[in-house]
């Protein structure tokens, strides 16, 4: 494969990538269809900001964002029924419960977890040290624009966790296994180790405490935005929206069998981080996964950063046996 | 123990009567392309075909089942295909609920030893300080503008019991009940129709 050059790297060397909005395959049907499948994301996250925005103090509540989170994930979820991207990601019953499994460990270990020493204990570490007063001005800030901040820098700090899980080692272990996932659905975000599911969820419950609306209101952005990275739906994301926001295409480039295109489109939400720091790759992958395309079962999956963490530390200090040939690097 | 009064948890059984101008050899040339997968062994023995799956791709039409074995018997109205096929993902949804209902009892247990511990801290004078209260700010102009609700007074609100609640576990293992039944139903369906089809020579 020749591969696309992006910048000075070369894209779908190793597997099939198309690269560039123009080359990809649009949304076809009448126009009931094409007026859906164009609209409903723009008008699903107004929706969600107005609802946010407007909500008496009685509905803007945590428990109402886990509703909507839900219900807007089953909606979701007619819509692969509907109108999937690719066939050859069809959510199958077996899929489904190996997701599901994965979201049932993060709403219940994980969150027991994450009350110890996740985010939440470290939003009391900080909400008790931390002198309120000094964060005064943002409160006053109009709440939109507090809700973006804060949608903005959670995003940052992930676009650079995750970054520095493809870069660093350690890191990579727990986000590997992730990675070998071989098609996109509603509820793949949850799958990969808890290590990791736990390292990319620090953070989230700092902000949850004392800006209610705002984070109501920022929590919004990555439902009706994050949530598209995972899913088997086309749409015709208006040409605004896919310059500032991540999607399904973007992901699906990150998740390709192909190394270098993996390495690109690391933020969550706000794309433009990408486009920033020059590793956004707009483009498009049916073929996804690790090792061709192999399944990580559920026990790999829970085992792997260990295992293979132990083989690495093994292999660095291993000492030569006596007698033993010396592997000597070619010249 | 005796597994088989229990084995149908994982095991899916089925028979169905082939064609009769439909020889042995053909029947299983026809049901051969099912087998023709990634990460499938398969071995043909007379009347036998048996087969196992490891690291089975998501789209494989028997992805569920790890091993089987297919049988051509001669009935009384002619030969009868009988299968058992062996699924670890549905033993897998079957224990699921009782993993979940375990992580709700742990969550219970985990809330009782925290109430104890803070009662125990509130009788002994040592319990942490309570956080500052937080200050009321106004909405920003232009949110009263837009007509946005004034935020409620934090002294308002009461102490939010922080106990971790076991609902979502219980949540999750009526859900993979419900899974459960729903996929040892409609997998067993499915591989029945994919055979059917398949020596029909669809």
């Amino acid at each position: 494969m020749n591969g696309t050059l992006v910048g000075k790297r070369l894209i779908g060397t190793q597997a099939p990538v198309t690269v560039g909005w123009e080359n990809l395959p649009r949304v076809e049907g009448g126009p009931v269809k094409l007026f859906v499948f164009t609209w409903f994301q723009p008008a699903m996250l107004l929706g969600l900001i107005a609802f946010w925005f407007y909500a008496p103090n009685s509905i803007a509540k945590a428990s109402t964002a886990i509703g909507i989170g839900i219900g807007f994930k089953a909606l979701l979820l007619a819509l692969e029924w509907v109108n999937p991207r690719f066939d050859s990601w069809r959510l199958t019953w077996k899929e489904a419960v190996t997701d599901l499994f994965y979201v049932g460990l993060g709403y219940t270990v994980l969150r027991l977890v994450d009350d110890y020493i996740g985010s939440d204990a470290v939003a009391d570490y900080i909400q008790q040290g931390l002198h309120w007063d000094k964060l005064n001005w943002f409160m006053t800030l109009p709440l939109l624009l507090q809700a973006f901040i804060i949608s903005f820098v959670f995003d940052f700090g992930q676009y650079w966790m995750h970054r520095g899980m493809h870069n660093w080692q350690p890191l990579w272990l727990t986000h590997a296994p992730h990675h070998y996932i071989t098609q996109l659905n509603i509820n793949k975000g949850a799958v990969g180790n808890p290590v990791e599911l736990f390292l990319i969820g620090l953070g989230i419950g700092g902000f949850f405490d004392f800006l209610p609306r705002a984070a109501l209101l920022a929590g919004t952005f990555g439902l009706a935005v994050g949530t598209y990275q995972h899913i088997n739906v086309r749409f015709n994301s208006p040409r605004w929206w896919r310059f500032l926001f991540n999607t399904t295409e973007h992901h699906s480039v990150h998740h390709s069998q192909d190394y270098e295109a993996s390495r690109s489109n690391y933020s969550g939400t706000w794309i433009i981080i990408d486009r920033l720091f020059g590793t956004c790759v707009d483009g498009e992958a049916e073929l996804l996964g690790m090792e061709g395309g192999r399944p990580m079962s559920i026990r790999e999956t829970m085992s792997y950063p260990f295992t293979e963490g132990w083989k690495s530390i093994r292999e660095r200090f291993a000492r030569p046996i006596a007698g033993e040939p010396v592997a000597v690097p070619a010249e | 123990m005796n597994l088989r009064f229990i084995d149908w948890i994982w095991h899916v059984r089925g028979s169905m009567a082939l064609s009769p101008d439909l020889s042995r050899d053909d029947a299983f040339d026809r049901l051969d392309p099912v087998f023709r997968q990634s990460g499938t062994r398969r071995e043909r023995r007379d009347d036998t075909l048996v087969f196992t799956k490891r690291d089975q791709e998501a789209q494989d039409k028997m992805s569920v089942f790890d091993s089987g074995v297919l049988r051509l018997e001669q009935g009384v109205a002619g030969i009868v295909l009988h299968y058992r096929l062996i699924s670890r993902a549905l033993l897998f949804c079957f224990l699921a609920p009782f993993l979940f209902l375990g992580i709700a009892q742990l969550t219970i247990a985990i809330g009782n030893h925290q109430k104890a511990a803070a009662e125990a801290a509130a009788k002994a004078g040592t319990a942490p300080k309570k956080k500052p209260e937080k200050a009321v700010f106004p909405l920003n102009p232009i949110d009263k503008a837009l007509g946005a609700p004034e935020p409620e007074d934090p002294k308002k609100k009461k102490d939010e019991d922080k106990l971790p609640s076991p609902t979502p576990a219980y949540v999750f293992a009526g859900l993979f009940a419900a899974l459960y039944v729903i996929g040892r139903v409609l997998e067993d369906r499915l591989v029945r129709s994919l055979f059917r089809k398949r020596l029909a020579g669809a």
